[in-house]
C-alpha cells in the first residue's frame, strides 16, 4: 500500500493544472447533487496521472471542469497559473483550442473528414499551420503512416483512437485529457493506446490526465488520484494493478 | 395497438414540437391549399356582391330579340310598371375617332351612371361624357362635338352637333364613352337597336301579371325574333355565374401551381421522415432486438406518418381558416370591399385527407428502409443519416432512364422547332413535350441528386472553402451527407427552375413586346389626318414651337408596290430622332447602313418577298419606279408598321408630296401632368379641327407594359409558394440534422471551435443547400425556358436577365441561410459536455 493521505498542494509550482477547493452542484433545492465537494488537487507537469473512483464519484465532472468544458459552482481551476473559472466562453474556447488536448471514449472523429484533416482540425480552427516535423513524428510514433487519407469509417477502433490521440497532441497542449480512452477498444489496442500515453509523458514531456475505472489502465500511470462522493480519497504513486485494485476495494468497503 | 406504435407514440407525445417540425412542409402545404379555397370564395363573394351589372331594382328584363322604340313605350305603359330603362347604344364618328353614345336614365334606381360634375343631359342635343373621354378627346363640359352618326348604307351621314353638359362616372371607362337619355340615342340612329329593357315594377305590383301583359305585347313578333321576359333575379344570377366562371378559370391556373407546391412538400416530408427515422435507428434496432417483427415496424412507422399528416394537416387548415377570416376583416378596415368566406367543411376535410395521403406516400420509402434495420444496429455506435454518398444500381437506372427520355423529348422538340413562317405548326403539342421533358428531367434529378452534390460543391463551394476551416467544415458536412443534401436541394431546385423559367420567359417576351411597341407606338403622341390625307403646312412649326413637346418628328408615308406585293407601307421616318426606336432590333445590318438608293426592310417583308441584305428591289408607286438595294433587315415590324424604310430623297423620287402624313412627338416632361399638357399642346397644333386626330400612343404602351408586369408578378407570386415550401424544408432539415449531430457539435466545441464558429458553420451548411438547389435549378430552368419560348413559335429572341437571375440566386441562398439561423443558434447554445454526453 502506497496510499498517502497528506493533502496535495494545489499551488504546487510543478502543477500544470490544479483544482483548488472545487465545488460543482447540479440542480437546485431537494434534487441538488454535489458532484464535486471541495476538491483540491494538482497534476504535475510531464507526468501521467490517472483519476479513479467508483461510478458517480465525480471523476468525469472533475476532468470537464479542469478542461474548461464545464463551469464550476465555486473554487478555482488553475491552468498554468491562470484561473479558468472566471473566464468567458470566448477565452475558454481559445484555451481548449490551444492549451488543451482531448481524447474521448468514443473517439469522436468527424465522419466526413479524412484522418489527416481530423488531426489538424484544432489548428485549422485557429487558423494555424501544423508543424510538419511534429506531424511527421506523431504519425510515425502512432503508426498512422499510410492511413492519413482514410475516412474514420475505414479505420479500426484502435486506429481511430490513435488518430484522436494525434489530434489531441498536434497543438502541443499544456495538458492532454483522456476520458476512458480504452473503453471502446479490445485489450491489445487498449494497451497500445495506454503505452502511447505513457510514452508521450515520459519521452515528450507531455502532461497527461486520464479518467478511468479500469485498474489495468490506471497501472500505466505515474500516479493515481482517487475520488469518492465528490471528494478526494487518497492517491497512489507508481501504481500497480494490485495496489489500485486494493485501494478501490477499500473505498467500496468504506461506504 | 401494436407495441412498436405505442413506443413511437409515447415518444411523439413527449416531444410534440418535433412532430410539427417533421410535418412542417405538410403543414404549409395544407395551409396553402385551404387558403386557396378560401381565397376563391372571398373573391367570388366579393365580386358577385359588387359587380352585378344589372341593378338590384330591376324586377323584369326583356331581351334576346328585336325590340323597337315603340315596344319600349308599350312596355313602359303596362300597368304596374314603375319605370323602364332601355339598354341601347350607337357608335358615331368624331373626327377620326370612334365615340360611343349609350342610353341611360341618368338618375333613379335603374341608372348605371352617377353625375360627378355639370348635369345629366335632358335636351336632344346634349350629352354627358366620362372622365377619360374628357382627358383623351378634350371634350370638356361646355364644349361641342360635331359627330357623324353614319347612315344605313355605311356611308358618312349628316353631321350632328352635340353639347357636353356633364361628366358621369360609368361602370367601365374606355375613353370614348358618352351618355344621354334614350330619346337622344334613338334620334341619332335612324333605326335604334335596343338590346334589353330593364323594368322596375311598382311596389306591391303583381310580377306575373305584368309579365303576361308584356308577353302579349311581343306576341305578334316572329317566333325567332321574339324577345324573352326574364326576372331580374335570374339575370343577376346569370351575370354572377359568368363572372364566377372567369374566377374559376383563374383559380384553375392557381391550382396548378398549388399542386406543384404540394408535390414539393411531399418531397420535403419524405426527406424529413428519412432523417427522423435514422435518428431513431438505435431505438428501432432495439425494438427489433427484443422481438418486434419487420411488418409491425413498418406498419407502426407508416401509422406515425399518417398521424403526422392528420395533425399537421388539421393545424394547417385551422391556420388558413383563421387567416381567411382575419384578412378580409383587416382589408375591410382599410376600406376595401371584401367579404369574409364561409367555412367550407368539405374542402377542409379534403385538405386534411390530402395531407394524410401525402404524408403516407412520403413515409412509405423511409419506413421500408427503416424497418429493414438489423437488430445488431442497437449495439453499435449511433450512425448518422445520409452518410452513404453513392447510390445503388437501381437508383442509377431510375435516374438514367428518365434522363434519356427527357433528352430524347427535348431533342425531338429541338429538331422540330418552327421555322420563321411555318404553316400548320402545332405549338400546343410541342409545349406539352417540353413540359413532359422537364418533368422527366426532374425525376432524373431526384434520383441522381446525391451524385451531383459533390461536383456542384466542388465548383461552387470554392469561395466558402477559401474562408477557412469553418467553410471547409460546412462543405464537408453537406458533402458528407450527400443524400440528405440532395433531398432538400432538389426541392429548392424545383422552385428555382420555375423562377428562372418565368424570369427568362418574361424577359424574352418583354423584348418581343418592346419591339412591337416601338413599331406601333414610337412616340407619346401621333397627329394624323387619317388614311391617305396629309397635314397642312404650319403644323410642324407650331408643334416645334410648343414647349410642352419635344422630339417633334414629321414623317411621310405612302403605299407602294413591290414585286408580288401591293400596298406595302413605305415611310421616310427619321429613326434616329426617337430614342424608343432603338428597341427595334435588326436581324442583319444596322440603321447606319441606310442611305440614298438603299432600303431597310421589315422582317415580315424580307421573309415573304425573300429579300436579304444586298438584294435589289423595285418599288413602284403609281408608275413611279425606283430600284433600291436592301441595306438592313429588321427583327420583325418596321416603325409605324411600315414595310420599307427609305431616305426622304428616295421617297420624293417615288412621287410623295412635300406635305407630311403625320407628326410624332414626345411629352417634354415625364408623368401624367407632362402627358396631359403635351396632349393639350398637340391638340392645339391641330387647331381644334376635328379632322386631325391626336393618338396618345403612350397610354397604349403603358397598358401593355403594366399588364405584362402584372402577369409576371402573379406568376412569380404563385411560384413563391413552392419556394416557400423549399425554404421551410431547408429549415426543417437543418434543424433535424442539428439535433442528429449534436455530438459532433459538442466535439467541435470541445476541441476549440467558438460558438460563433459553430453558428457560422451550421448556417453556411443551410445556405449550401440553397446554393446546390439554385445551381441545379438554373441549369435546368434557363435551357427549358429557351426551348419553351422557341416551341411557342412567336419568334422571340432568348433574353437572359442576368441581374434578375443573379438576384433570385442570392435571395434564395439568403433565405435558406436564414432558415438555418435558428437551428444553428440552438446548437451553439448547448454546452459541449451536454452535447458529448448525448447518445
Amino acid at each position: 500500500m502506497q496510499t498517502h493521505s497528506a493533502p496535495p498542494t494545489g499551488r504546487d509550482a510543478l502543477a500544470a493544472v490544479a483544482a483548488v477547493d472545487l465545488v460543482k452542484v447540479y440542480g437546485a433545492g431537494d434534487t441538488a447533487v454535489r458532484a464535486l465537494d471541495g476538491v483540491t488537487v494538482g497534476f504535475e507537469r510531464a507526468r501521467f496521472t490517472a483519476i479513479m473512483g467508483p461510478s458517480g464519484s465525480g471523476k468525469s465532472t472533475l476532468m470537464h471542469c479542469l478542461a474548461g468544458l464545464d463551469t464550476a459552482t465555486s473554487g478555482q481551476v488553475l491552468l498554468g497559473g491562470s484561473d479558468l473559472t472566471k473566464q468567458s466562453d470566448k477565452v475558454l474556447t481559445k484555451v481548449r483550442r490551444e492549451r488543451i488536448g482531448f481524447v474521448f471514449q468514443s473517439f469522436n472523429l468527424l465522419p466526413q473528414l479524412t484522418a489527416e484533416r481530423n488531426i489538424t482540425l484544432p489548428l485549422d480552427l485557429g487558423g494555424r499551420k501544423p508543424d510538419a516535423e511534429l506531424l511527421d513524428r506523431l504519425v510515425t510514433t502512432l503508426g498512422l503512416g499510410g492511413r492519413l487519407g482514410h475516412l474514420p469509417s475505414e479505420l479500426s477502433g484502435g486506429q481511430q483512437q490513435r488518430v484522436a490521440l494525434a489530434r489531441a497532441l498536434v497543438s502541443r497542449p499544456e495538458v492532454l485529457f483522456a476520458d476512458e480512452p480504452t473503453g471502446n477498444l479490445d485489450s491489445r489496442s487498449g494497451a497500445e493506446v495506454l503505452g502511447l500515453l505513457r510514452t508521450s509523458a515520459r519521452e515528450l514531456g507531455q502532461t497527461v490526465v486520464m479518467v478511468t475505472h479500469d485498474a489495468g489502465a490506471a497501472a500505466y500511470a505515474d500516479r493515481v488520484v482517487l475520488l469518492a462522493d465528490g471528494q478526494l480519497a487518497g492517491e497512489i504513486h507508481q501504481p500497480s494493478i494490485a495496489s489500485v485494485t486494493d485501494a478501490l476495494q477499500s473505498l467500496a468497503a468504506a461506504r | 395497438m401494436n407495441t412498436v406504435l405505442r413506443t413511437q407514440l409515447a415518444g411523439v407525445s413527449r416531444r410534440p414540437a418535433r412532430m410539427l417540425l417533421t410535418g412542417l412542409a405538410v403543414l404549409v402545404a395544407s395551409f396553402v391549399v385551404y387558403a386557396t379555397v378560401l381565397a376563391q370564395q372571398i373573391t367570388e363573394r366579393s365580386v358577385l356582391d359588387g359587380l352585378s351589372g344589372t341593378p338590384a331594382a330591376v324586377d323584369l328584363v326583356v331581351r334576346e330579340g328585336t325590340i323597337t322604340a315603340k315596344d319600349l313605350a308599350a312596355v313602359t305603359a303596362v300597368p304596374g310598371v314603375s319605370r323602364t330603362s332601355a339598354l341601347a347604344q350607337i357608335g358615331v364618328q368624331y373626327g377620326g375617332q370612334y365615340l360611343n353614345v349609350t342610353a341611360d336614365p341618368g338618375s333613379g334606381p335603374l341608372s348605371l351612371v352617377t353625375v360627378t360634375s355639370g348635369r345629366y343631359p335632358s335636351a336632344a342635343d346634349e350629352i354627358a361624357v366620362t372622365p377619360r373621354t374628357v382627358q383623351l378627346l378634350g371634350l370638356n363640359v361646355g364644349s361641342t362635338a360635331a359627330v357623324d352618326p353614319g347612315s344605313e348604307t355605311g356611308k358618312p351621314g349628316k353631321k350632328v352637333t352635340l353639347r357636353v353638359v356633364g361628366v358621369v362616372a360609368p361602370p367601365q371607362d374606355f375613353g370614348y364613352d358618352t351618355y344621354a337619355p334614350s330619346a337622344t340615342v334613338f334620334a341619332l340612329s335612324g333605326q335604334p337597336y335596343i338590346q334589353q329593357i330593364d323594368i322596375d315594377l311598382d311596389a306591391g305590383a303583381d310580377g306575373d301579371q305584368a309579365r303576361t301583359r308584356i308577353d302579349q305585347i311581343f306576341a305578334p313578333v316572329k317566333a325567332d325574333e321574339r324577345p324573352h321576359v326574364a326576372t331580374g333575379a335570374d339575370v343577376r344570377l346569370e351575370e354572377a355565374r359568368s363572372s364566377a366562371d372567369q374566377i374559376d378559370q383563374v383559380f384553375a391556373v392557381v391550382a396548378m401551381f398549388v399542386a406543384i407546391a404540394v408535390a414539393a412538400a411531399g418531397l420535403i416530408a419524405a426527406s424529413t421522415f428519412r432523417i427522423v427515422f435514422a435518428q431513431r435507428m438505435r431505438q428501432l434496432a432495439l425494438l427489433r432486438a427484443v422481438g418486434a417483427g419487420r411488418g409491425a415496424m413498418f406498419r407502426a412507422l407508416a401509422t406515425e406518418g399518417a398521424l403526422t399528416g392528420l395533425v399537421t394537416g388539421t393545424v394547417g387548415v385551422l391556420a388558413a381558416l383563421a387567416a381567411g377570416q382575419l384578412v378580409p376583416l383587416a382589408l375591410r378596415g382599410l376600406g376595401w370591399k371584401v367579404l369574409s368566406p364561409g367555412v367550407p367543411v368539405l374542402p377542409a376535410l379534403g385538405t386534411v385527407l390530402l395531407a394524410v395521403v401525402m404524408t403516407v406516400l412520403s413515409v412509405l420509402a423511409p419506413a421500408v428502409s427503416a424497418s429493414r434495420v438489423a437488430p445488431l444496429e442497437a449495439l453499435r455506435a449511433a450512425a448518422g443519416t445520409g452518410a452513404r454518398t453513392g447510390i445503388g444500381a437501381l437508383r442509377w437506372v431510375a435516374g438514367l432512364l428518365p434522363l434519356a427520355a427527357a433528352l430524347l423529348l427535348a431533342g425531338y422538340v429541338y429538331t422540330n422547332l418552327p421555322g420563321p413562317d411555318e404553316q400548320n405548326y402545332d405549338a400546343q403539342t410541342m409545349l406539352l413535350a417540353v413540359v413532359a421533358s422537364g418533368a422527366l428531367a426532374f425525376v432524373a434529378l431526384i434520383a441522381l441528386g446525391p451524385v451531383l452534390v459533390r461536383p456542384v460543391l466542388a465548383v461552387f463551394g470554392w469561395p466558402l472553402r477559401r474562408l477557412g476551416p469553418v467553410g471547409r467544415l460546412a462543405i464537408g458536412g453537406v458533402g458528407g451527407s450527400a443524400r440528405r443534401a440532395a433531398a432538400v436541394s432538389v426541392v429548392v431546385a424545383l422552385g428555382v427552375t420555375l423562377v428562372a423559367g418565368v424570369l427568362v420567359g418574361g424577359a424574352s417576351i418583354r423584348v418581343l413586346g418592346d419591339r412591337e411597341l416601338a413599331a406601333s407606338a414610337p412616340a407619346d403622341f401621333e397627329l394624323t389626318g387619317g388614311q391617305g390625307s396629309t397635314l397642312p403646312a404650319g403644323f410642324l412649326d407650331r408643334a416645334k414651337a410648343a414647349k410642352e413637346l419635344t422630339r417633334v418628328t414629321p414623317y411621310r408615308r405612302i403605299e407602294a408596290k413591290i414585286p408580288d406585293f401591293d400596298g406595302v407601307p413605305v415611310t421616310d421616318l427619321d429613326m434616329a430622332a426617337l430614342p424608343r426606336l432603338v428597341d427595334l432590333d435588326f436581324r442583319t445590318g444596322s440603321l447606319a447602313d441606310l442611305g440614298p438608293g438603299k432600303v431597310v426592310v421589315a422582317g415580315w417583308i424580307s421573309e415573304m418577298a425573300g429579300l436579304g441584305v444586298g438584294d435589289t428591289v423595285q418599288v413602284d408607286n403609281k408608275g413611279k419606279k425606283v430600284t433600291l438595294t436592301v441595306a438592313a433587315v429588321l427583327g420583325d415590324d418596321g416603325p409605324l408598321h411600315s414595310g420599307l424604310l427609305v431616305t426622304p430623297a428616295d421617297l420624293t423620287a417615288l412621287g410623295a408630296g412635300t406635305a407630311y402624313s403625320g407628326l410624332l412627338a414626345d411629352a417634354a416632361t415625364d408623368g401624367d401632368t407632362g402627358r396631359t399638357e403635351g396632349l393639350r399642346a398637340m391638340r392645339a397644333v391641330g387647331g381644334g379641327q376635328s379632322d386631325y386626330t391626336v393618338d396618345v400612343l403612350a397610354d397604349q404602351r403603358d397598358q401593355v407594359a403594366s399588364s405584362l408586369t402584372a402577369l409576371l408578378g402573379i406568376a412569380l407570386g404563385l411560384i413563391g409558394l413552392t419556394v416557400l415550401i423549399a425554404v421551410v424544408g431547408v429549415g426543417a432539415t437543418t434543424a433535424l440534422s442539428v439535433v442528429e449531430r449534436v455530438r459532433e457539435s459538442g466535439l467541435l466545441r470541445a476541441i476549440g471551435m467558438s460558438r460563433g464558429g459553430l453558428r457560422a458553420m451550421l448556417t453556411a451548411e443551410s445556405a449550401l443547400y440553397g446554393v446546390i438547389g439554385a445551381v441545379l435549378g438554373l441549369l435546368l430552368g434557363v435551357p427549358y425556358a429557351w426551348l419553351a419560348l422557341q416551341a411557342i413559335g412567336v419568334n422571340a429572341p432568348l433574353a437572359v436577365p442576368v441581374w434578375q437571375l443573379a438576384a433570385a440566386f442570392l435571395i434564395l441562398v439568403g433565405l435558406t441561410a436564414l432558415a438555418g439561423v435558428l437551428p444553428a443558434r440552438r446548437a451553439a447554445r448547448v454546452s459541449p459536455v451536454t452535447a458529448l454526453g448525448t447518445e
